[in-house]
């Protein structure tokens, strides 16, 4: 990969719950020629929520959002999948006709949405850039039995995505992952639910499908589970084994992000990828 | 190749294999490979169709644990899309009772559909000589979700009815309460709201599955997201569903970005929040939440603008 300048869209998870997630990724990224500037004065998406009492408000913080990319004339990176999923549809709607009457309102504020930018995922850099990332690996991490969950997000609505990767057999993290060296098992819910954005309304439910996911990476044989979505990732750690003691098991398994597992293969110590910083001990992996 | 089929006689489930050439598989529809499959092999076998064309939705089936409507589908685009495997499995539709093979039942679900009466009540204006008539934004507003076919796709791979239908609905009863609710001839959408909500509008997931899977590209997962807009507006905003919307809009408004602590705080209130010390313990013991946060984060630069903007979006939509 030749060195490539990204526009940083942390999202609000990266600065707190998942830390370790933008402290593995900024660690990452400087070796396979990344260099990552965060976007000033960014706000939060909405997460899928505000949308739901605000749709205006929403859509004209993710226009601004994309809009101070554009200044920085850098493509948009998010490692967040529903910041990512929240970003493209909001480019979506204004590409499809909401860009005059946004910017009407961005105005206020002395902005103005173009439509000229891109905005991608980790997964996906990662993903268009397989012999830059094998080239970078000095610890393949072929002891290392994992379990690719891909989170909703990542994945869907395959439209809203223009049909980039099939929602229904995706191969990018597969193939990233294979780069990598580890052994990746089977797992039947690799396309499924946490739950994580029901986590507070259907609580029941959502206890039943993180459970089942971590109990299918344990019955499948994997060391862990790896996701590229840091909710993803903070719903199956943070809640494990409150979720696994209500549905009666005792699995506890650790769940890591990409860019930590990534991390891993470059050589980079526990430290460094704040594999330290996982609820359920994730440091053995190392 | 190797059609493999979920059968289910009534008493027993087991799956039956199916040898076919692969000129027996390629430019076939999947239901015409299903139709094959009885006429050539298996007269036994069971599953439901009848139009042909993607109108009367009867034909919705599984393959490889993903739904799709059988007369709309090509055999072609399966063998690409699953990397011309060796063999193929057709299944029922998932979170329906099976009946027999590939037929389900419908009747629970014709139940939720009525229980949010998908019929509309026109307002007083109209009349028998007026007529009830619509400007064409306002039938674009619905004119989508009347393409729904009722095939069950959506429904089979919700991930939330996994898990439990015993308080939520399948996503295509939330698809025709959007249709009726947004009518613009209909005297009160509440009639069609309320009983939403009462059946789960609030515990969808976001898993999307309902937008990719319905072969209409009816989105039942932005249906469910414009009745909730409705549902605050309206003032019905009981329960840690709403609060929880709210508190990600407060923090945008507020600061610009998220406060995890006034999250949780807000979406559940204090008390419920005592019983997830533990959690709360683990992640300050991890450095990963700011007990300080409890005291406000500062506002991000140029937050000023930005709620200038949402003001100004705000006042230009304002109903």
């Amino acid at each position: 990969m030749q060195q490539k300048d990204f526009a940083f869209f942390p999202g609000c998870v990266l600065s707190q719950a998942a830390k370790e997630s933008k402290m593995s990724l900024e660690a990452i990224a400087p070796i396979l020629g990344i260099t990552l500037h965060e976007i000033k004065g960014w706000s939060c998406c909405g997460a899928s929520q505000a949308q739901d009492v605000d749709p205006i408000a929403a859509l004209v913080a993710n226009a601004r959002n994309i809009a101070l990319a554009e200044n920085m004339n850098m493509p948009m990176l998010t490692t967040c999948s529903t910041c990512m999923l929240t970003l493209t549809r909001a480019k979506a709607a204004l590409d499809k006709g909401a860009k005059d009457r946004i910017n009407e309102y961005l105005a206020k504020g002395n902005m103005k949405y173009q439509g000229n930018n891109e905005i991608t995922s980790l997964l996906w850099i990662l993903y268009e850039n397989l012999d830059t990332l094998k080239s970078k690996v000095v610890k393949p991490l072929s002891n290392l039995k994992v379990a690719l969950f891909y989170g909703c997000h990542s994945i869907r609505p395959e439209k809203s995505y223009n049909a980039k990767e099939s929602s229904t057999n995706p191969k990018s993290f597969e193939a990233v992952v294979s780069a990598l060296g580890a052994t990746i098992v089977p797992f039947e819910k690799r396309l499924d639910c946490c739950g994580f954005h029901a986590s507070y309304p259907a609580v029941k439910s959502v206890q039943k499908m993180s459970s089942q996911i971590v109990g299918n990476a344990d019955k499948n044989g994997a060391d862990c589970v790896v996701t590229p979505c840091p909710l993803c990732q903070m719903q199956l750690d943070i809640y494990q084994e409150r979720y696994q003691d209500a549905m009666g098991s005792e699995i506890r398994k650790p769940i890591i992000h990409l860019s930590q597992l990534v991390g891993l293969a470059l050589g980079l110590s526990n430290e460094q990828l704040g594999l330290d910083l996982n609820i359920i001990d994730a440091t053995k992996l190392a | 190749m190797k059609i493999l089929i979920d059968r289910f006689n009534g008493v027993d489930k087991f799956v039956q294999a199916y040898d076919l050439s692969i000129d027996e598989v390629k430019g076939k529809t999947l239901l015409a490979l299903l139709q094959h499959i009885k006429r050539t092999q298996d007269i036994s076998l069971n599953f439901t169709s009848a139009c042909r064309m993607a109108i009367c939705g009867a034909c919705g089936v599984r393959v490889n644990g993903h739904s799709y409507l059988a007369c709309d589908t090509k055999m072609d685009d399966l063998l690409k899309e699953y990397d011309n495997p060796e063999s193929l499995k057709i299944s029922p539709l998932a979170n329906f009772k099976v009946l027999s093979d590939l037929v389900v039942d419908w009747e629970p679900s014709i139940e939720n559909l009525r229980k949010i009466k998908p019929t509309i009540t026109p307002k007083e204006a109209f009349s028998d000589k007026k007529g009830c008539v619509q400007t064409q934004a306002e039938v674009d507003a619905i004119k989508k979700q009347w393409d729904c076919i009722l095939c069950g796709c959506c429904a089979s791979e919700c991930n939330k009815l996994e898990a439990d239908s015993s308080d939520y609905m399948e996503p295509f009863v939330f698809t025709h309460a959007f249709r009726a609710a947004y009518d613009s001839r209909s005297k009160d959408a509440l009639k069609h709201l309320k009983p939403s909500i009462a059946n789960g509008l609030w515990m969808c997931v976001h898993c999307q599955e309902c937008a990719d899977r319905c072969p209409k590209g009816i989105s039942a997962a932005d249906d469910i997201a414009m009745l909730r807009v409705m549902a605050m507006k309206k003032g019905l905003k009981d329960g840690t569903g709403p609060a929880h919307a709210e508190a990600f809009l407060k923090d945008l408004e507020d600061t610009g970005r998220l406060n995890e602590i006034y999250l949780a705080l807000r979406s559940e209130g204090v008390l419920a929040n005592t019983t997830k010390i533990d959690i709360a313990y683990n992640l300050m013991k991890a450095g990963k939440m700011n007990p300080l946060h409890i005291f406000g984060d500062e506002e991000i630069e140029g937050h000023e603008d930005l709620v200038k903007m949402i003001e100004a979006a705000r006042a230009a939509n304002k109903e």
